[in-house]
């Protein structure tokens, strides 16, 4: 059945079986390999995307269900790899192996866009679904306090929303 | 103090100064990929085969090529472009950057300015397995050697052409200088003049305090990549026409099909063809199964799970419970001796008393982030693989044999690794990948595995019993020190009849228990295993250095003494020791260790610290991969669970590149010694793993993540291992912790469930 969707502000139209998950759509047919599978149930957060706005894993998340909504995947999440997010990742050099590290990024910047100046305990409350098994998450915790520092001096971008999303 | 140990007045960079240190910012020149496709076929003619020799052959010049080539590692084009070989699989660790900070430091070039480029398994790089700890200790010498020499050809080329002599100049970014004249000629000039020159046999490396980076913090360039979504593990690889493929797999490894039935899963939308798979001991003890081929990922995982199958399960028995009770059985009686000072039985019958403690430690698996996954494509003359991959040598080396090509008709080409811990050095998942494409002749095949089919497919870490027991005089006073240790030998996985741990095995963290006690008496016990046992982060260094640093704790305890003075106590005089092969070529250092020990009771204010009620400080050192390091962990118990607040390391790993680089990989240590120690557990029935994903196999989140506050040792001393020591403490400072706040010892791993 065929199904429209927005990805990354451009739309998509996929001819494949209902029951598809997002994340496959996304990695095999449409080449948007950022986003990444770890588990495929629900439990690592690796494959983590937005939808509408809202952080979902696309491993469990069928095909059908995104008909008609704008999903953000890393590739969107801004123009040029310069979200907030991304620049304070880098900053901190967060990343090991890198693999879950999307995953990651997606959650924190839906974390930031409901909770701009987020505690500790709101980071991981936020983020526990998010697996890292090379160990990063002190690093996390860091770079994604100095993203909202450096978001709520940008007023503009503090929404947390991907440059493509509309 | 150690007399010899130089760092003591010169402490790292608190954590905190790291991260700040860390943001080099890299210009846009510098190659972010080289990787697939990216392969150099042009002739390169240095290989050594002992890197640890760190003798340069003189190298015969690739009369074909136009680049100034005088060894594996660095290309140099007639424009003057550098390029650097990484020949080390890349997994987080950071050797994508250290290896070509030391080239280039040593090239005398920006490290800005040249090109990376990932090699392909081939001999001329000598030993590529991504494995041990070993990226740096043993490419040290070679490669600051191999930038050296390039680095003296091309000086003496430009010296040529000033018409100077070569040791009047010096090199600045790639730019010979002579001293008197101020004349200047760059390396880009004089390409094709050193090209002509012969290969110093014997170069000189530069003095140390003339490094520009080593040393000193410096970013991983993926990283741009890797926030963009952009990086390409092996999972990400692409190309036109490729197939997707997914295995039904025997539940256990000596299993077989009986017969199957494929009508379902063919009729899956997408599904273009099943093959079936033959079990193989000759190669990594592989399973045998069923392979579904599809358009898709999806319809490939979905066809598989259409699939009936008949299994023969190949006489496969092992339980859990009953493997334990085993082990348990085994320590209780004499195993084979490996090390023997003084006169146990004679201490244990003058004692005044005798303290026994048992531990056990269940299996583990790897359970990096990114599962299993390889592309091939293989024709009748040409087999090409892409895998994320520790050990492209053993799996293009095994490859030959298995598709009966000629080696250079095999190329194994490495992507980034999404995590790797020991399991993707063993290339089964590689073989499958190639078996069935082989069965689809020039068309690409890409195999991933399931999270699940990782967990119960897996080269496990071994679940492991020991005892120890000390006799004790009227004072307390240890007489007597009896260790046993039972596990299957990871030996078994390539000899199944190994019938005994082997001695590399019990040399991690136990052969090599450096307390001087007046009587030892080391003994190992074998169990067979029905599953494929492998090396994981560590390896026996985890359940080794756990048992030895609890039962020290309550030695210490028995004595009345604190656990930090007693360890030092008990070690003795700054001195070299060597037990076993693990300590070789150096030695183990009991001043340095020593010297972790002190720091780390420094740095966490040891005995001084103000825990809050309901807190325990415990203390944990071990020695493995020539490396020392001492942990100082905080810990509560909260709802009858573990919550571990704040940990300290002290790590003493001699010379090392890339600081921020040791330091994330001590955060990581941190994480993944609590996932074990809190919940790892493997566990059979019927000869095959029970647990299947992140829900019955948890591993550390962050909520549950302590602060970690790393202290690296400053010193000239030869490079050692980074990626592994930091993880055995980890669980012991734990345990020991918790007892401090509960009184209770808790032998058994995981703790998770014991707390209650
Ligand atoms: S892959 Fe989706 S949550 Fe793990
Ligand atoms: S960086 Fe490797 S899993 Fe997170």
């Amino acid at each position: 059945m065929a199904i429209t969707f927005q990805v990354n502000g451009v739309e998509r139209t996929l001819d494949i079986d209902d029951d598809t998950p997002l994340l496959w759509a996304l990695r095999d047919e449409l080449e948007l390999t950022g986003t990444k599978f770890g588990c495929g149930m629900n439990r690592c957060g690796s494959c983590t995307v937005h939808v509408d706005g809202t952080a979902r894993r696309s491993c469990v998340l069928p095909i059908s269900r995104v008909a008609d909504k704008s999903v953000t995947t890393i590739e969107g999440l801004s123009t040029d790899g310069d979200h907030p997010l991304q620049i304070a990742w880098q900053e901190i050099s967060v990343p090991q192996c890198g693999y879950c590290q999307a995953g990651q990024i997606m959650k924190a910047a839906e974390l930031l866009s409901s909770t701009p100046e987020p505690t500790d305990d709101d980071i991981d409350t936020a983020m526990r679904p998010n697996i890292c098994r090379c160990g990063t998450y002190q690093r996390v915790r860091k770079a994604i306090h100095v993203a909202a520092a450096e978001m709520s001096k940008a007023p503009g971008q503090a929404d947390g929303t991907a440059a493509g999303e509309v | 103090m150690t007399p010899k140990d130089l760092d003591s007045n010169m402490p790292g960079p608190s954590a905190q100064e790291s991260s700040q240190t860390a943001v080099v910012k890299l210009t846009e020149s510098i190659s972010r990929r080289g990787f697939v496709g990216g392969a150099s076929a042009a002739a390169l003619t240095l290989a050594f085969t002992s890197p640890t020799l760190a003798k340069l052959p003189v190298a015969a010049q690739a009369a074909s090529s136009a680049n100034f080539e005088p060894n594996a590692w660095i290309s140099i084009a007639p424009g003057g472009q550098v390029k650097l070989i990484i020949h080390r699989s890349e997994m987080g660790q950071g050797v994508r950057v250290a290896l070509p900070m030391m080239l280039a430091d040593e090239l005398g070039v920006d490290i800005e300015d040249v090109e990376i480029e990932q090699a392909v398994a081939d001999t001329k790089y000598g030993n590529q397995n991504t494995d041990g700890s070993t990226s740096i200790r043993l490419n040290w010498e070679p490669l600051r050697k191999a930038g050296a020499a390039a680095r003296e050809m091309l000086t003496q080329a430009a010296a040529n052409r000033m018409g100077v002599p070569a040791n009047e100049c010096t090199v600045t970014s790639g730019v010979v200088e002579h001293g008197g004249s101020g004349k200047t000629v760059s390396y880009a000039d004089v390409v094709a003049d050193a090209a002509a020159l012969d290969v110093p046999a014997e170069p000189t490396t530069l003095d140390r305090a003339s490094y520009r980076y080593i040393g000193k913090p410096m970013p991983n360039w993926d990283v741009p990549d890797i926030v963009a979504g952009k990086a390409d593990f092996g999972i990400d690889t692409r190309m036109d026409g490729m197939v997707f493929a997914s295995i039904e797999r025997s539940p256990t490894v000596a299993g077989k099909v009986k017969s199957f039935d494929a009508t379902a899963a063919k009729a899956v939308r997408g599904v273009r063809s099943v093959h079936q798979l033959e079990p193989n001991t000759a190669f990594f003890r592989m399973f045998g199964g069923v392979a579904v081929v599809a358009d898709s990922t999806w319809a490939a995982m979905k066809g598989r799970k259409a699939l009936t199958i008949d299994w023969d399960n190949g006489g496969a028995s092992e339980n859990s419970a009953a493997h334990r009770t085993q082990l348990d059985g085994l320590v209780e009686g004499e195993g084979k001796a490996f090390r023997s000072e003084g006169d146990f039985a004679a201490a244990k019958a003058s004692a005044a008393k005798v303290m026994t403690a048992k531990y056990h430690a269940p299996y583990l698996v790897h359970a990096p982030m990114e599962p299993l996954v390889a592309t091939a494509i293989v024709t009748a003359d040409k087999a090409e693989i892409w895998a994320p991959t520790q050990d492209p040598k053993t799996a293009k080396d095994r490859l030959v044999q298995l598709l009966g090509l000629k080696p250079e008709q095999v190329t194994v080409n490495v992507t980034l690794l999404g995590g790797g811990f020991g399991r993707k050095s063993k290339p089964d998942f590689i073989f499958e990948t190639a078996l069935i494409a082989k069965e689809l002749p020039g068309t690409p095949v890409k195999l991933t595995w399931t999270r699940e089919d990782e967990i119960r497919h897996g080269y496990y870490r071994s679940q492991n019993a020991q005892k120890i027991e000390a006799a004790l005089d009227a004072d307390n006073n240890v007489t007597g020190w009896r260790h046993h240790t039972a596990f299957t030998s990871l030996v078994s996985t390539f000899a199944p009849a190994m019938n005994e741990p082997s001695g590399t095995e019990v040399d991690m963290g136990m052969t090599n228990m450096p307390y001087r006690f007046p009587a030892v008496q080391l003994e190992k016990s074998a169990i067979k295993s029905d599953l494929r046992i492998g090396w994981l982060r560590s390896v026996c260094n985890t359940f080794h250095a756990h048992s030895i640093n609890c039962f020290v704790d309550e030695l210490a305890e028995a004595a009345k003494m604190d656990p930090v003075a007693y360890r030092l106590k008990m070690l003795g005089e700054p001195r070299v020791v060597e037990f076993g092969s693990r300590d070789k070529p150096h030695g183990q250092d009991i001043g340095r260790l020593r010297h972790v020990i002190e720091k780390c009771a420094e740095i966490s204010k040891w005995g001084k610290a103000d825990l809050p009620d309901g807190v325990g400080h415990g203390f944990a050192s071990h020695f493995s991969f020539l490396t020392y390091v001492a942990m100082a962990m905080k810990a509560s118990v909260e709802d009858g669970k573990a919550r571990v607040h704040h940990v300290d390391c002290v790590m003493d790993c001699g010379t090392f590149v890339n600081p921020d680089t040791v330091r994330a990989q001590i955060e990581g240590a941190v994480v993944f010694g609590l996932s074990y120690a809190l919940y790892g557990s493997i566990t059979a029935k019927d000869g095959a793993v029970v647990e299947s994903n992140f829900h019955n196999y948890p591993v550390l989140r962050i909520d549950e993540m302590p602060t970690v506050n790393v202290h690296l040792v400053e010193n000239t001393k030869p490079p050692a291992g980074v990626g592994e020591p930091g993880v055995p403490p980890v669980a012991p400072a734990l345990a020991n912790a918790l007892y401090a706040v509960t009184g209770k010892r808790l032998r058994d791993l995981p703790l998770e469930g014991q707390l209650a």
